[in-house]
């Protein structure tokens, strides 16, 4: 088990570095200067020239591709060009309120998603079956920015139970973190419950047909027993992919909730870097971004492996 | 499956002969869901083909004095701050939409079937070359891909659509890679290449119609995706720029009063919803109706 | 007179499809005594599975399955028994073995937890008692180093071991009957052997019935007491095994045994039976064998014949007019078995 952990962990590495490459080729070579794109057409020539040295954009691609490297391996993700602060440091403010943000909606989804998916694969074919395909189907079609919309129109304005701005509290206040958490967990964890509805039924529904599924009636064991021990280990296997696939959908999300909800985040400032034009600031949260990708993917694999021996012995 | 109930199901199936497409086909009509969303996607199209003629103001046009207020019989959905209509919005709106979406998912799908195909037939360092690429795009949420190119290259239609077209080219090489690789040793694949068919007439003319199904249905679904990204991305403002409606853009100004004029995001959005749920049905009916095993059930 | 321990009377199993329903097996009937071995042979597709999972109980689906008919294991009718009763039967009285030992076993579960459940479940014990005889029952169909086995996942093990395992699972509780269904055409032709060895010797012990599904004769000739022969969902020959080699009386039994390859005798032609096994929606009426059979008669296409004994030998019965006018015209009985 350990070792299957460690091959996983080593092997995140060349994903890595191809996903950091992809965004340093995405980010340097569009067509244009990035530095004309950053302070505007009517730019001086000397200012160009000073942001361009600034930036490292006078040395060669290489050069360039180097100390793009070097820096992430120290840990330095730059400084943002507005406020001249370290990305670090914003994103270590930022970082938790999007983790919980998404953590939250995942369990959302898996809570709610899960119990609806099996109800439909047990009940095949039956008014339950149909309304929860339905639903769940519904339930993903929703633009996040949408529900949220929705919500906030609701929960916030109608029935005034919410705040309708929620705002960056400490980390200690757990019951008021939750209480401000809570729209923004439910309009994206709306689309996960869809996803995982789905991807549920029909893993179940597969798994029901199995062989060893016959063997476990054949032995009379009890219905309860079958599926909770025999239909859903094998059942989860797929949903553990859906889950890490659309783990990346929930990040692009957050970005809206974020917005909508005026929340503290990743998303937030991604958006903001974007329209101060902070070149800096956007290169060093898209890094934490390929970082947190890679290590979701990892995680995905490593659940694979608690889940199924199977893949263990590889 | 028991042998018993394999050969109950190949008896009990009409003794008729269909082409692939055709069982498609059948199974699809059957579907009465699919339809439902077919009909639907292509009455939105529809309108959207026809807004110049559908909407009954201008979309840019402002009415300052009939500012903000709620549907009533002239405006069918209200107007929004500058007095503009709601309705023509949404409509001249659904061009966009739509437009970005059909253009995005084509690309995708042009573009990823032939890699995935090529990747498949031809396989050893072309197939690595191709899906390690492929696993590198995948990696990017749809969502943050066009909010890179967008960013990097500027908002407009054509931007929009080589970053959403970015994101499913991908997904289209992988679902086209795999059947690739199981019919390209199949007989009659061989008898082909003993004919001297050339490597790609085999794989566009002999091997595309058996992935054609796989391609179909997400092809539907990634429509969906592509509208609801462009939705986003013109919420966040990185989409086309006003004063041309858009979905995402209409929903952005409402959201800033939603207090006062909540209708203006809510019919918008309504709009985005309708489209994006049509086209996920009927890219479920296809996916039920090309899975021979959902089928024979 | 003693009883049978499997009763089974005019069992028929009906599927529904798009065209209606349609019986899958139609008045399959016949006796399993104690410690004896049936085997239930025919080609692919003619009912021989249907039959062990219907009286198992194990067929999907009520909306789309309906059975018909009686059949009675000790003494309890088991066909209206409720899913609860059925469910203390199975496993526990009456098990089942299945031909693809590696989809039959869980894969994500260690096999000692797999053989352990139906004591767990059946036999009130607790986990730890239940693993302890679990190990016993793996050495008792002879796994090498069975302990360490008890930990392992199924796919861990060979083919061969996987269904030792499966019938160490099937006889946890000590069942009375074990249907076994193509169990050994999945494996080797050298484990093939031991498997069967096995299921014999471990029939023999306790006293269990079996039920024994194949296709091939060379298994029916090593391993069975009697024989029912199937063909397209109905019984058309029961005998014991002696009887139905050396005296073969209804036709398709005799094209079986006449096309296979025997070591013993000079065969200048394999009789291949020509046609094909018609389909379950397109079955013809009267006598189902009949468009392929040599001795066919304007009448068999009339009325299907039903299951009669042989006037020699009450225990050998067979489903043609033909045969049966054959041996004694003046006093074809008809449903002789009651």
């Amino acid at each position: 088990m350990v070792a299957f952990i460690a091959k996983r962990l080593l092997s995140a590495i060349p994903t890595l570095l191809a996903v950091l490459t992809v965004l340093f080729v995405i980010i340097r070579i569009v067509p244009g200067d990035p530095a004309i794109a950053i302070l505007g057409d009517n730019a001086t020539a000397e200012a160009v020239a000073a942001l361009r040295e600034r930036l490292g954009l006078d040395h060669p691609l290489y050069a360039q591709y180097r100390d793009f490297l070097l820096m992430i391996a120290q840990g330095d993700l730059g400084s943002s060009m507005a406020t001249g602060q370290p990305v670090w440091d914003e994103v270590r403010s930022t970082l938790p309120y999007t983790l919980e943000l998404t953590i939250a909606s995942i369990l959302i989804g898996i809570a709610f998603g899960l119990p609806i998916g099996a109800l439909a694969a047990t009940n095949r074919n039956t008014i339950i079956d149909y309304a929860a395909r339905i639903g769940s189907l519904l339930g993903l079609s929703f633009p996040a920015f949408y529900t949220a919309i929705l919500l906030i129109l609701a929960f916030s304005i109608e029935l005034g139970w919410f705040p309708v701005i929620s705002q960056g509290v400490p980390l200690t206040d757990v019951g008021n973190r939750l209480y401000n958490l809570a729209l923004p967990a439910i309009s994206q964890g709306l689309i996960m419950v869809g996803y995982v509805a789905r991807a549920s039924r029909s893993s179940i529904l597969e798994v029901l047909g199995e062989d060893y599924v016959r063997t476990a009636r054949a032995k009379g064991l009890d219905p309860r027993v079958i599926i909770l021990r025999h239909v859903m280990r094998n059942a989860l296997i797929p949903i553990v992919t859906v889950v890490g696939l659309y783990l990346g959908l929930l990040i692009g999300n957050s970005v809206l909730t974020e917005i909508v909800f005026n929340r503290p985040g990743i998303g937030k400032l991604i958006v903001e870097a974007l329209s101060q034009r902070d070149y800096t600031l956007l290169q060093g949260l898209m890094i934490v971004f390929a970082f947190f990708i890679v290590l979701v993917n990892m995680l995905t694999d490593i659940a694979y492996g608690l889940i199924d021996p199977r893949v263990r012995r590889q | 499956m028991t042998e018993a109930s394999v050969s109950l199901a190949a008896a009990a199936a009409p003794a008729r002969r269909r082409g692939a497409i055709g069982t498609i086909v059948a199974a699809f009509n059957a579907n009465k869901t699919a339809w439902l969303g077919l009909a639907v996607f292509l009455a939105i199209a529809l309108a959207a083909a026809l807004a110049p003629w559908l909407a009954p103001f201008d979309p840019i046009e402002q009415h300052i004095a009939d500012a903000m207020t709620s549907p009533n019989a002239t405006y069918w959905l209200g107007t929004d701050t500058f007095g503009r209509d709601l309705l023509s919005r949404i409509l001249w709106g659904a061009r966009i939409s739509i437009v970005i979406g059909v253009a995005s998912m084509a690309a995708g799908v042009i573009v990823g079937s032939a890699l995935g195909l090529m990747a498949g037939y031809w396989g050893g360092r072309i197939e690595q070359l191709i899906m390690r690429s492929m696993d590198v795009l995948l990696s990017f949420p749809t969502l943050i891909m066009g909010l890179l190119v967008v960013a990097m290259l500027g908002p407009s239609m054509v931007n929009l659509i080589v970053a959403m077209a970015l994101t499913m080219v991908p997904k289209f090489a992988r679902v086209a890679r795999a059947p690739t690789i199981a019919i390209k040793e199949r007989d009659y694949i061989e008898a082909c290449r003993a004919l001297g068919y050339s490597d790609l007439r085999i794989m566009f003319v002999h091997i595309l119609p058996n992935v054609i199904g796989d391609i179909l249905v997400l092809a539907s679904l990634w429509t969906a995706t592509a509208i609801r990204i462009e939705a986003s991305l013109s919420f966040i403002g990185l989409g086309v720029k006003p004063p041309t409606a858009t979905w995402g853009g209409i929903i952005r100004e409402g959201f800033d009063n939603i207090m006062d004029a909540p209708w203006i995001s809510l019919y918008a959005g309504l709009a985005v919803l309708l489209t994006v749920f049509a086209l996920n049905l009927l890219g479920d009916g296809l996916r039920d109706a090309v899975d021979p095993r959902l089928r024979g059930e | 007179m003693p009883e049978p321990l499997l009763k089974v009377r005019d069992l028929t199993t009906l599927f529904k499809t798009s065209t209606g329903w349609f019986p899958a097996i139609r008045d399959v009937s016949f006796d399993v005594w104690p410690n004896e071995t049936l085997c239930l042979v025919g080609e692919s597709g003619c009912g021989k599975s249907i039959t062990a999972l219907s009286i198992m109980g194990l067929l999907p689906g009520k909306k789309m399955r309906r059975t018909e008919g009686e059949v009675v294991l000790d003494g309890q009718p088991l066909l209206e028994l409720p899913d609860k009763a059925m469910r203390a039967v199975r496993g526990a009285k009456m098990s089942m073995i299945f031909q693809e030992p590696m989809t039959s076993l869980n894969p994500v579960l260690p096999v000692g937890l797999q053989v352990a459940e139906p004591l767990i479940a059946h036999g009130g014990l607790g986990r730890a008692a239940a693993e302890a005889e679990a190990l016993r029952l793996l050495d008792l169909v002879r796994i090498p180093d069975a302990s360490q086995r008890m930990a392992q996942y199924p796919h861990q093990l060979s083919g061969g071991m996987r269904q030792r395992v499966m019938i160490a699972m099937a006889l946890a509780c000590r069942p009375k009957i074990l249907f076994a269904d193509e169990p050994t055409t999945a494996l080797d032709v050298t484990i093939q052997a031991q498997v069967l060895s096995l299921l014999n010797d471990l029939r023999a012990d306790t006293g269990m019935s079996l039920v024994l599904i194949t296709h091939d004769l060379g298994v029916v000739a090593s391993m069975a007491d009697r024989v029912a022969v199937m063909y397209a969902g109905e019984v058309v020959e029961t005998a014991s095994v002696e009887a139905l080699f050396a005296r073969p009386t209804h036709p398709y039994t005799e094209m079986l045994l006449g096309s296979i390859p025997r070591a013993d005798r000079d065969v200048d032609t394999l009789v291949a039976i020509g046609g094909q096994v018609p389909a379950i929606d397109a079955m013809p009426a009267g006598c189902r064998f009949a468009p392929r059979c040599f001795l066919a008669e304007p009448g068999c296409r009339a009325a299907a014949p039903a299951l009669t004994a042989l006037r020699s030998d009450e225990r050998h019965q067979i489903r043609c007019r033909v045969r049966i006018a054959q041996a004694a015209p003046e006093a074809m009985r008809a449903g002789a078995i009651r």
